[in-house]
């Protein structure tokens, strides 16, 4: 019997010892941070960044990670929402299409070379003219930059353009090095990129990690808290949450609302919560021969549901009910619309009966699963909350590239559940969804006012006007109910004690701002 | 031997056209990845300017012919994600694949040889109960059930194993259990009745009857006998191993071919897609193969016909 | 296994001729076998549940009780009997989604793996009685499908078609077929063989029709063995396939569904994610044994 299990034993052994050689290399066991890791930040994201091409992307979150190698010429201010300056010096408006900057002398790219106008100019210009580019569009207002001398420059836009500083102060804003890039081409910047931002790049190794290590030079003084960033891709939820509770990284985002209470509750570790830039709301169809063409129903539809109930009981209270898509900190926002919401059972049900639907009707949501912060839930609970007012909704969940298939090919039916970003913080983007020509055939809603006052702030350079103009456009807009506004979401990411971070509205992660404790 | 070699060989190539067709029929299908490349408040407009300028709009077989003209050539297309070619990054994750992989049959080896060979030479015993309703059990579990208790339990209450990653010995552990049992399962049943076959048999009797003591008899005639039949299972387990590292990389973030196909998937990604199912099944048909030949090499009973 | 041996005492004859087992036979050899009846008990109570699962479950699955979320099993502090195995973050009744979770799992198993026969069985018979090119084409299509595991096939197709309960039997019966075609060939090439065969066919019998009064008797066992345990295989795969984002989707409840919802929860709600676990995992367990015991009754020819 001995012999027996020495035998066991030897084939234990033998197959360790073949573990020991199945690519593994050093032994390490302790997942709390030992010291010399305590200069390195780790940071667990949901997703891997898409590319370094930063004008080829649409990914917010791809740009968080980006925001710590490159800089914008302008940077918002997410407290005040005011422009301050990035690269650039100064800015001022020169006439209704032109911009003139002037950059901070003495920035350096990672590989030494010093930003001039010529780099604006490369960068800007590619992606306003290259219409391959996944950012195109939100930049071909760009007509030209034009040169004036190595640190000045002028951005000359095809009309007016008011929200330009929003524009430039976001994804694909990015300053690129025009010399390294065109010497080595674009797939040789594309393997080892440089900017001119605090950290710079070390390797990336898709769907595992990026790293990225601090720049001595940079301009606005050397980042003194950390040495390395690692950010780390866990696209499972509770593997995140795992990561972060047992120390193995230091902050994570996108905690899901079934662990905040833990996370709260776990000593070394704390919940940061913060208001998106992000609105999730119900379209609906204002299409002919849907009953939510009446406005009529689709106010009865906007009372019977209650936000608040949404927010605090999916939600945990994180969010803000509100009847706007254009938040605080947006340009054009109205306080008015914000932080309230409507409802009153009695009066909806008024309405279905004045509106011709006195035992209700029946009507399709399509609702995406795992996309938003309980979207599955979100719907399910509108749909209860609308059988109230004997509306009866049959809700279809779908997996998030079928969701964007069906709205694609316009198969969408009477409503659906949506969260929109708005990464340029101007209410030009957020109420572009009620436009007529954009969504014809698909959402169908029509308003002559709107559309007027939509065309006139778009290129209104009176910024004050063009505030007034947004403003008012936001209040016909609820009085009209054109989409069931539910709540702005909430950010929630998860932070270890040992260092200090407080998320931004605009979901990015400025490392720059992270400090150990 | 050389001619079974052959035959089998050239059998690959219609296997991979068959394979490459299905994909390539799915991925027509499945449309263009325009809509989702962009964010939700793309207008029509600009899903229209990217589907132009890509040139998403040719028939079915020219794209197809394209297609395989272009595989022959090893252009398995460019994903639109990553804006690299395919192969070049499937090839990239394969190593991260092939160490989780290696070290879920490593764990699968250590499962089964000692419970299979326990549960044979003592048939009908508790251990024997054991070990087979053990295995049964490491069937029935959903993988990434099993994977998230392992994190919960070995991470994060007891705190012995890094949660997720790759990297250090300790990262491997868990997934490798996570991937690894499934395979035990079936190995070990494979090794009992193996076991139970030889033991048997009139040679392994007749030693018995001639006083050899029974360690001696199990390992050195049932034993090696029965490792046959382990050495081509692992070969042919080829499939179903690939098919677990898809839901065990996704629950320890294991950076492999599993992950990417699955963020393929969901962004329509279809060039990676397509060439990471074309390797896996390349791999696999390989595998098959060689099971096949170290068969017929390992049991002389087998003639090449 | 004890059954193994026994088998090995009964002459080929007796498989050919099920008739003559009686119900009575069947049973006492159930009796004999510990794990044969476990599996049995089991599979039969599962199959109940999920036909009467309106008149067994308390609750509706779909009810949502927002005054009571995450409320644990019964005997745990806070829990009652109202929602006996707890309910999740909507206020879902557990035990009733499990109840009727079990008839999409088990639908989805029973469907794809019949419609995997069929395809597997017409494949295998084309293939063997033709012969030749047709035969190796069809051989080159089953070494296809087995280069590619089955969940990445089924990954692919939903994630291009979208998860619904008829894709997913489509799906899993289209990547199943393989094994049923291999063993229905590989009967009709050694009945072909078969000298009655020959001797019938020389004197002009239309011999497919005697192929099929033979083959029939001979593949019907191992048939019920492969259907068992694929049965098995879809209920684990459809879970995997529900964790990946790419199942059934709500309002429809499968067993996987329901664990992978759970499974945020795990840490927090264990219930939540453990009790459809241990529905899957018993159940699967029960099919595992009911299958190696059919086999080892029917058919001791085939091993794994």
């Amino acid at each position: 019997m001995r012999k027996w299990l020495t035998l066991i034993l030897i084939s234990v052994v033998l197959v360790l010892m073949a573990c020991g050689g199945g690519g593994s290399e050093e032994v390490d066991a302790d997942p709390t941070v030992d010291p010399e890791d305590e200069r390195t930040l780790t940071i667990a994201v949901g997703t891997d960044m898409i590319s370094f091409d930063i004008h080829n992307h649409t990914n917010t979150s791809t740009e968080a990670i980006h925001v710590n190698m490159f800089d914008y010429l302008v940077k918002r201010n997410n407290d005040t929402g005011e422009m301050e300056s990035g690269l650039a010096e100064t800015f001022e408006l020169v006439d209704d299409t032109t911009w003139e900057f002037e950059l901070f002398e003495g920035v350096k790219f990672h590989n030494g070379d010093e930003l001039t106008s010529e780099d604006v100019k490369f960068s800007l210009e590619r992606v306003a003219h290259d219409s391959e580019l996944l950012e195109h569009t939100n930049y071909m207002q760009i007509e030209e930059v034009e040169i004036i001398d190595d640190y000045t420059f002028r951005i000359h836009t095809e009309n007016p353009e008011p929200a330009l500083l929003n524009r430039i102060s976001r994804i694909g804003s990015g300053i690129l090095p025009s010399e390294y890039i065109e010497e080595n081409g674009m797939d040789h910047f594309l393997k080892e990129p440089i900017g001119t931002g605090p950290f710079k790049f070390v390797e990336w190794e898709r769907d595992s990690k990026i790293v990225f290590e601090v720049y001595d030079d940079y301009f606005d003084g050397k980042n003194e808290e950390w040495d390395e960033i690692v950010f780390r891709v866990i696209p499972e939820n509770s593997t995140r949450v795992s990561e972060l509770l047992t120390g193995g990284v230091d902050i994570a985002v996108n905690m899901p609302p079934s662990d905040w209470d833990r996370i709260k509750e776990t000593e070394g570790v704390s919940l940061a919560q913060e208001d998106s830039n992000r609105t999730l709301m119900i379209f609906v169809r204002g299409t002919e021969g849907y009953p939510t063409e009446d406005r009529k129903v689709r106010e009865a539809l906007d009372l019977a549901i209650n936000n608040e109930a949404i927010v605090e009981s999916l939600l945990d209270g994180s969010g803000t009910p509100t009847i706007t898509r254009v938040a605080p900190g947006n340009f054009g926002f109205n306080e008015e619309l914000y932080d309230t919401y409507n409802y009153d059972v009695e009066r909806a049900k008024e309405l279905l009966d004045e509106a011709g639907y006195p035992d209700g009707f029946e009507m399709t949501l399509h609702s995406p699963r795992g996309r938003y912060l309980q979207d599955a839930e979100i719907s399910e609970m509108v749909a209860g909350m609308l059988s109230e007012i004997g509306v009866t909704v049959n809700v279809e969940y779908m997996e998030w590239s079928n969701f964007v298939e069906m709205r694609s090919a316009g198969e969408n039916e009477d409503a659906f559940l949506l969260g929109l970003g708005n990464s340029m913080f101007d209410a030009a983007n957020a109420l572009d969804w009620y436009d007529y020509d954009r969504f014809e055939g698909t959402l169908d809603y029509y308003n002559e006012e709107i559309e007027d006052l939509l065309f006139e702030a778009s290129r209104n350079m009176d910024l004050d006007e063009r505030d007034a103009q947004y403003q008012k456009a936001q209040e016909l807009l609820a009085e009209d109910a054109a989409a069931i506004v539910l709540h702005q979401e909430s950010i929630n990411i998860g932070v270890n004690d040992r260092v200090e971070f407080v998320p931004t509205m605009d979901e990015m992660i400025y490392v720059e701002s992270i400090t150990r404790k | 031997m050389a001619s079974f070699l052959g035959r089998r060989i050239l059998q690959i190539i219609p296997v991979l056209l068959i394979i490459s067709f299905i994909v390539f029929v799915l991925v027509f299908v499945a449309g263009d990845p325009v809509v989702l490349m962009l964010p939700e408040d793309a207008s029509q407009e600009e899903v229209e300017l990217l589907r132009e300028s890509l040139g998403l709009d040719r028939p079915f077989l020219v794209q197809y012919g394209n297609y395989v003209w272009n595989l022959l050539q090893g252009d398995f297309g460019t994903s639109f994600r990553y804006d690299e070619p395919a192969l070049q990054v499937v090839l990239e994750r394969f190593p991260a694949t092939l160490e989780l992989a290696l070290a879920a049959i490593v764990v699968a080896i250590a499962i089964a040889i000692p419970f299979g060979i326990w549960s044979a030479t003592k048939r009908n015993s508790p251990i024997d109960l054991v070990a087979t309703g053990g295995a049964v059990l490491g069937k029935a579990m959903p993988n990434f059930w099993l994977g998230i208790m392992l994190i919960l339990i070995f991470s994060v209450t007891l705190g012995i194993f890094p949660v997720s990653g790759r990297g250090t010995f300790m990262h491997v552990v868990l997934p490798a259990i996570t991937l690894g049992t499934g395979i035990a399962a079936e190995m070990t049943r494979l090794i009992r009745s193996n076991m139970i076959e030889v033991l048997g048999q009139d040679y392994v009797r007749t030693a018995k009857s001639k006083g050899l003591r029974t360690v001696n008899v199990v390992y050195k005639h049932a034993f090696r006998n029965s490792l046959i039949p382990v050495i081509t299972i692992i070969a042919l387990q080829t499939s179903t191993l690939i098919g677990g590292t898809l839901i065990t990389e996704t629950v320890f973030a294991w950076p492999g071919i599993g992950q990417l196909l699955i963020q393929a998937v969901h962004t329509r990604d279809m060039s990676i897609v397509q060439a990471s199912v074309m390797m896996i099944a390349i791999i696999v048909i390989l595998m098959n193969l060689l099971a096949d030949v170290l068969y017929r090499l390992l049991d002389p009973r087998i003639r090449y016909d | 296994m004890e059954a193994e041996e026994r088998v090995k005492e009964l002459e080929p004859s007796d498989f050919s001729m099920p008739k003559r087992r009686t119900i009575r036979n069947w049973f006492r050899l159930l009796w004999r076998s510990k794990t044969g009846l476990v599996g049995f008990v089991i599979v039969s109570l599962v199959t109940l549940i999920a036909i009467f699962a309106p008149f067994l479950a308390p609750h509706d699955p779909l009810e949502i009780d927002a005054m009571n979320v995450h409320q644990p099993p019964f005997w745990l502090e806070g829990g009652s009997m109202t929602h006996a195995l707890g309910t999740d973050h909507v206020g879902h009744d557990i035990l009733s989604r499990i109840i009727y979770g079990a008839r999409v799992s088990l639908i989805v198993g029973v469907f794809s793996v019949v419609l995997a026969g069929i395809i597997g069985v017409v494949v295998g018979l084309i293939s063997g009685f033709y012969g030749g090119w047709v035969d190796s084409v069809l051989m080159r299509l089953v070494d296809s499908f087995l280069a590619v595991p089955n969940i990445l096939f089924a990954l692919v197709i939903l994630g291009v078609f979208g998860p619904s309960v008829m894709t997913l039997i489509f799906v899993l019966g289209v990547t199943n077929w393989v094994q049923y075609a291999r063993l229905v060939r590989g009967e009709v090439l050694s009945i072909k063989e078969q000298d009655y065969v020959r001797a019938a066919r020389s004197i002009g019998v239309k011999n497919n029709k005697l192929m099929i009064q033979h083959l029939l008797p001979n593949v019907i066992s191992s048939f019920i063995v492969i259907s068992t345990l694929s049965v098995a295989t879809t209920i684990i795969l459809e879970a995997s396939l529900s964790f990946l984002g790419l199942g059934i989707q709500p309002p429809t409840i499968s067993w996987g569904t329901i664990l992978s919802d759970g499974r945020d929860y795990i840490a927090t709600s264990w219930w939540l994610a453990t009790f459809p676990g241990i529905a899957i995992t018993i159940t699967v367990l029960g099919i595992i044994f009911l299958g190696d015991w059919l086999r080892d009754v029917l058919d001791p020819r085939i091993k794994q």
